[in-house]
Order: C-alpha cells, then sequence, then structure tokens
C-alpha cells in the first residue's frame, strides 16, 4: 500500500522545527529514521497532513561526552551506537544491546531518540536508559527542560513530551570502573520483538552488588524497574537463597501484562528466568 | 483478546449507573469521542478517534445493551468499523456493587479486532485495550465528582 498524500519539509534549525510542529499541531508529525512511523502511513494507519523531516538539524547529531556524562543526540542511529567507541568505553550497556535491534537495515536507520520518543515497551533503548539513569533533553516553545528516564516513560507509547517538544538529546553518567551491566532478550527469532527483555547494571565488590538498576521490558506497558528486588539484592552477598528470593521478588512486584501470544504468566515465569541469568553472569 | 478489570469509583452505586447511561457523561468519558447519540433505549452511535502510539483510527459503531437490571449490572455488544484500518467487535458485561469508600464496577469484555489495526497492532492489543479503559474510568470518575482508587486489572490476548 501507498501513504495517503502529505506535506513536506526539511528544515535546517531546530527553532524552524520547533515552529512548524507548533503550526501543524495533530496534523504533524516528526520524520527521522522513519522506521516505525513509515509503515503506519503506508498502511494508512494514520495520515498525517504534514511530515517535518529534522535529519538536518544539526544540535540533533553526533555522540560526545560532556563533563562526566556521554551526550547521544536523537538523530544518532542505532548502527552508530552499535560502532561507537565512545559509547562502547562510556556506556558499555548501550553497546551490548544495540545489536539485538531488528536487523542491520533498520539498525542504519532508526534513531536513538526516535525510539525513545516512540516509547514502545518492548523497545531496547528505553529500558537501557532507564537502566543507566539517563536524562532527556528536551526542547519546546519555551525553551530547554530535562526529564529523568524515569519520569519520562508515562504509559504505552506515552512520554512526557508534549506534542510541541522534540527530544533533542540524552545525557547519561558515564560508567565507573566498578559497573557491571548485563543485556539479554528473550525473542523467538534473533531481531524480533522480544517475549521480554532485561537491560541491568550495578556497581560490583566481589559478590556483592550495590546501586542495582534491573529494567525489564516488553513485559509491561512501559519499561519497568524490578525496585524491590533490587532493595533485596543490594549491599548482600549473593547466593542461591537470595538470587531465589530476588527472582521471587521482581515476580511479583511486575505487574505483566499479555501479548498477542504470550500470557502473563509465561512474562512473569520470564521475568526471573532473566534475572537468575543475569545476576549469575554479574558475579561470575 | 479479553479484558477484565475492576474499578473502584468514589461515587454512589445510583449516581455511577446514571452516568454509565447518561450519554453526556459517556461522550466526556470516552477517550477520543467524537459523536454520540442514543438511538432508542438500548442502542448508543458513537464516533471514536483512537490514537495510540502512531495511529490514530477514527472509529465509528454501535452498542447494544441487554439484560439490564437497573443499579446492578447489563450486558452490552458493539461493533464498530474503522475503515482501512480494521474493525472491532465483542461483548462486555458491567456489575456495580457497594464497596468501602464507594462503588466498585467490574467489567468483563470478549472483544475479536480485525483487518490492518489487528495485523500491525495485534502484539499490543491488550496493552492498548488496558489503557483505554484505564482512561475511561479516570474520566468517568472525573465527571462524576469523585476518583477512581487503583486496583488490580488485567488483560489477555488471544
Amino acid at each position: 500500500m501507498k501513504a495517503a498524500a502529505f506535506d513536506y519539509v526539511k528544515p535546517k534549525a531546530l527553532s524552524d522545527a520547533l515552529s512548524l510542529l507548533k503550526q501543524g499541531g495533530d496534523d504533524a508529525r516528526l520524520i527521522a529514521g522513519g522506521q516505525t512511523l513509515l509503515a503506519t502511513l503506508n498502511m494508512r494507519l494514520s495520515e498525517p497532513s504534514i511530515l517535518i523531516d529534522i535529519t538536518d538539524v544539526q544540535e540533533l547529531k553526533g555522540i560526545s561526552v560532556v563533563g562526566d556524562k556521554l551526550r547521544i543526540g536523537a538523530l544518532v542511529t542505532h548502527t552508530e551506537i552499535e560502532n561507537s567507541d565512545l559509547v562502547a568505553k562510556h556506556a558499555p550497556l548501550l553497546r551490548a544491546a544495540a545489536p539485538h535491534i531488528a536487523h542491520r537495515a533498520i539498525r542504519n536507520l532508526g534513531t536513538w531518540g526516535g525510539s525513545l520518543a516512540y516509547g514502545d515497551p518492548a523497545a531496547e533503548w528505553p529500558a537501557c536508559s532507564l537502566a543507566l539513569q539517563a536524562t532527556m533533553v528536551i526542547h519546546g516553545p519555551a525553551g530547554e527542560r530535562k526529564v529523568s528516564a524515569k519520569d519520562f516513560f508515562i504509559d504505552l507509547y506515552t512520554t512526557a513530551l508534549e506534542p510541541d517538544e522534540i527530544l533533542v538529546a540524552t545525557e547519561i553518567p558515564k560508567t565507573s570502573s566498578n559497573q557491571v551491566f548485563y543485556f539479554h532478550e528473550l525473542a523467538r527469532r534473533h531481531g524480533d520483538y522480544a517475549v521480554a527483555g532485561l537491560a541491568a547494571v550495578a556497581e560490583k565488590d566481589g559478590n556483592v552488588l550495590n546501586n542495582c538498576a534491573f529494567t525489564f521490558f516488553s513485559v509491561s506497558s512501559t519499561p519497568v524497574m524490578a525496585t524491590a528486588a533490587q532493595d533485596l539484592l543490594n549491599g548482600k552477598t549473593l547466593n542461591t537463597e537470595l538470587i531465589a528470593a530476588a527472582v521471587n521478588a521482581a515476580r511479583d512486584e511486575i505487574d505483566a501484562i499479555a501479548d498477542i501470544t504470550n500470557s502473563a504468566e509465561a512474562k512473569k515465569h520470564l521475568i526471573g528466568v532473566l534475572l537468575e541469568r543475569g545476576l549469575k553472569h554479574l558475579v561470575a | 483478546m479479553e479484558l477484565n478489570g475492576e474499578q473502584l469509583i468514589s461515587a454512589s452505586i445510583p449516581d455511577v449507573w446514571r452516568g454509565l447511561n447518561d450519554i453526556d457523561v459517556l461522550a466526556k468519558s470516552i477517550p477520543g469521542c467524537e459523536e454520540i447519540s442514543r438511538v432508542s433505549p438500548e442502542e448508543v452511535h458513537a464516533k471514536v478517534m483512537f490514537k495510540i502510539g502512531p495511529v490514530r483510527a477514527r472509529f465509528s459503531g454501535k452498542l447494544v445493551l441487554s439484560d439490564v437490571v437497573p443499579d446492578q449490572s447489563c450486558s452490552m455488544a458493539f461493533e464498530g468499523s474503522g475503515g482501512a484500518a480494521g474493525f472491532a467487535k465483542g461483548k462486555s458485561r458491567v456489575e456495580l456493587k457497594a464497596a468501602d469508600g464507594g462503588t466498585l464496577v467490574s467489567y468483563t469484555t470478549e472483544a475479536s479486532i480485525g483487518g490492518k489495526l489487528g495485523q500491525i497492532g495485534g502484539r499490543l492489543i491488550s496493552a492498548s485495550a488496558k489503557k483505554i479503559a484505564d482512561d475511561f474510568f479516570q474520566k468517568f470518575a472525573k465527571e462524576l465528582g469523585g476518583e477512581t482508587v487503583a486496583l488490580e486489572s488485567d488483560a489477555s490476548g488471544e
């Protein structure tokens, strides 16, 4: 199928993109990589009257280190993250997660900011940004504001972004020498949306983990932190009993929602499987 | 798809019942409701714009009530067509019970969604339905001057 007719503009300045977005209101859509939007347009599940192509806006590009933070521009593609030395050094969780995103052709075009702003509960980047305690840098008519990942993902496909705002970049605290990470997702085939996934970081001291941030994705309406399990784990020596207790806590606290092929019970089961594997990996 | 849930609304049973049967209250409570009209005591027609993620689909459909026991329960059958996007139809049963702090509304819904929305959106249909139901009850409780109290609800895909 083909998309319905729409107007197309490609501003060069962020300020122009913002004013076009405000003018267009609900009939305007931003397009960057287009890996979700174009499919919906072609299926005519959405018929915006104007597309604002933001791929020429310089402020949204590039990966850089700013002080103790790694800054990833909204237009950075999944492939760029996968190949970036800065990311591998300062946010290795993202390097580990990138190959799980769909397939090469999609990773070459799809963007970091697009994935975050879309807020798909099965996507890798929202979960990783939550685990890494990232901060979203947002521009709107009133200027710049910053929102923590924890407050950014509100509900299914619903983020803290207002309709007239653009996600510009994300700031991620640089990893420390004792920080360990784990990323894994269970999918029927590589590249499919995960049935359940886990993005985890913690500080490791021997067999003790601290500041655990375990984020599960594709199990609920948003990525979710297993805070009760984290509280159990923080500061204690990891052993079989503690792992079993954490697994139970995570299964209890997460309100799993079924998808078309997997029941809520199956998702809860997989949450425990992932957490157990993750914990064993982190202290191995 | 099945969607079952319970909502505690801080309003009396007669108020909740009246609200559920008042198309003006429904018009303000149904997310994206553009038009609603009662064509007979048992039949309501509506146009609703669903906005979830990238999808914008306008559904026009009808709702037929049956087994109506005032202040207690009713069943409803619904069907709607979203043009190129697909269609939805199903049935739902709603029961009201007195509870601490207001009225407990419990609902069970079975729905099938077909067409492109079913194919493309299938992965997240249950989560979407739950979000729409939650949004509805929040707005509905606000219309009645009360508020919802968080309770368990669950959705399962089929």
